[in-house]
């Protein structure tokens, strides 16, 4: 078997945020490769930079020191044209219907109309969004809004995700449904992922890969391979024992991390 | 739902109907003697709602040689012009100057010192300029009106969520589409919020304007600082009430293209 192509790879890379007296060193010298079709999540306590390096990954900030080369090209400024991201916080426009929210990819790049509403219609059915097509942002709920933020993500085919804890702010249920929802898409079109969150068990469930961070400064704590069978069923395999040795390996090196110094 | 409309509009139906009554009658009593003009309230200083709609009436017959339509006519006429112009020059000032940082940097002391001028100091150099006609007063509503939009659209423009902007950029944005589609409608709703003020600050201008103005420029401001020559206080109620219903029907348009182009915001969202 002919190993994958690397397709983002992270180069010693810092960043350190403030300058002189105020400075705040946020990664450390964090170095991994994530390649093609991986599905890969960052963790770490809170405050440990994992935002930071997916948002340098993303262009969106700039490495003190270290390289990130996406597709052979060193990042710098501006994101990779092959790169979607999903952020965090409701990125949805406010001031557009579902519909038009999903079509925005497709408007930048100019796709005609026609072939425009096709991908938008595909797009929804397969979020569960139909019947919300010409609803306002303002009238639904956080788990749809961040449905809709991942449709328009993905409808524009990006070969690389990153994905900043895009269900951090919803509740368990919703989470586990998205959570599914996330890994049939992902297993239709088999991009590279990377996700960062503070959840454990939602790394466990999703990736084939974790890494595991310290305490700022940010450093590489412990690369996991996460040997759990796909396709997998997000609620029952928390009840499998393999779940739950290879959960209570990666909590044992996160929760020294935890301990307060 | 239209029940609750119904009963809001007879309150205030009912409310307009009290005072006019009220006024009417209190102006109507004679204090002391029986000498006229010797009243609790004079009816002199206040007029009475009788007297004002027999001048409204006169006002509107064609026995005069500027029927009050006509007046209300060019007070529209130069605040529809002055608003409109200094919507759009105050929103595209806005858009530059917030985009912009290092122009608004050299701009700032300017625009900060411009703004506090009283605009009513400029009447005078402005009708010198541009003379006793409509372009004057139509300057002036520009001058108040332009500020006003303009500071809300800088303040929205500056505001713009930083992650929309990454987001839309990641869908593959240019520059220029970043303005239309994220940078301009999130400015809108903040230049709305400026447009009802804005619409009584450029009544303001305008009358304003009309009290110097003299007859060429006209208007409802024309017919109150003429009837204050002549001591003529339903003519200046008749112009007040003029004026009013001016600012309620510009109140209201601006309010329905507002529900039209803000139609995605929480407050317009049926439920």
């Amino acid at each position: 078997m002919v190993a994958p192509r690397v397709r983002v790879s992270i180069r010693s890379l810092s960043k350190t945020f403030g300058q002189g007296p105020r400075e705040v060193p946020a990664v450390s010298d964090v170095s991994f490769e994530v390649h093609e079709r991986e599905f890969v999540a960052i963790v770490g306590p809170s405050g440990c930079g994992k935002s930071t390096i997916l948002n340098m990954v993303g262009g969106l900030v700039t490495p003190s020191a270290g390289e990130i080369v996406v597709d052979g090209q060193t990042v710098h400024g501006a994101p990779p044209p092959t790169v979607g991201y999903v952020f965090q916080k409701d990125t949805v426009f406010p001031w557009r219907t579902v519909e038009d929210n999903v079509a925005l990819g497709l408007e930048y790049r100019k796709v005609p109309a026609a072939q425009r509403a096709a991908r938008v219609r595909e797009a929804i059915a397969l979020a569960g969004l139909q019947g919300f097509e010409e609803a306002f942002p303002a009238t639904l709920s956080g788990g749809m809004r961040q449905r809709v933020a991942l449709m328009r993500t993905l409808v524009v085919d990006p070969q690389i995700l990153l994905m900043d804890e895009p269900f951090g702010a919803l509740d368990t249920h919703t989470k586990l449904n998205l959570h599914a929802e996330l890994l049939s898409l992902w297993h239709a079109k088999q991009q590279t992922v990377i996700f960062v969150t503070h959840d454990l068990s939602e790394a466990i469930t999703l990736a084939d890969r974790i890494v595991v961070m310290t305490r700022r400064p940010g450093r590489i704590k412990l690369l996991y391979d996460v040997k759990l069978p796909r396709p997998r069923d997000v609620i029952r395999i928390r009840e499998s024992d393999e779940y739950l040795r290879e959960y209570g390996e990666v909590w044992h090196a996160l929760g020294e991390e935890f301990r307060p110094a | 739902m239209r029940r609750d409309r119904l009963t809001i509009l007879v309150w205030q139906l009912l409310i307009l109907v009290t005072a006019l009554v009220a006024w009417q009658y209190l102006t109507g009593i004679k204090a002391i003697s029986r000498t006229p003009g010797l009243y609790w309230i004079d009816p002199f200083f206040i007029s009475r709602p009788s007297a004002i709609a027999e001048r409204f009436v006169y006002l509107m017959s064609p026995r005069v040689r500027l029927t009050v339509w006509q007046m209300a006519l060019s007070t529209v006429q130069s605040t529809v012009w002055g608003f409109l112009v200094g919507i759009s020059t105050g929103f595209v000032a806005g858009l530059v100057l917030g985009r912009g940082d290092r122009l608004a940097r050299v701009f700032e002391p300017y625009i900060v010192a411009f703004n506090s001028l009283p605009r009513i100091a400029l009447v005078p150099l402005i009708t010198m300029i541009f003379g006793f006609g409509l372009l004057a007063k139509i300057v002036l509503a520009w001058s108040i009106v332009f500020f006003i939009v303009f500071f809300n659209t800088f303040q929205g423009t500056r505001s713009v969520d930083a992650d929309l902007v990454h987001s839309a950029r990641f869908l593959g944005a240019s520059e220029r589409q970043i303005m239309t589609s994220v940078i301009v409608p999130s400015a809108l709703a903040w230049t709305f919020a400026s447009l009802t003020p804005s619409i009584s600050f450029a009544l303001i201008g305008v009358v304003v304007g009309e009290f110097i103005g003299g007859e060429s420029g006209g208007g409802l401001g024309y017919l109150i600082i003429q009837s204050l020559g002549t001591l003529n206080a339903a003519d200046m109620m008749v112009a007040l009430f003029v004026l009013g219903a001016i600012g309620i029907v510009m109140a209201l348009g601006i309010r329905q293209v507002e529900a039209r182009l803000l139609r995605w915001r929480p407050e317009y969202q049926k439920r």
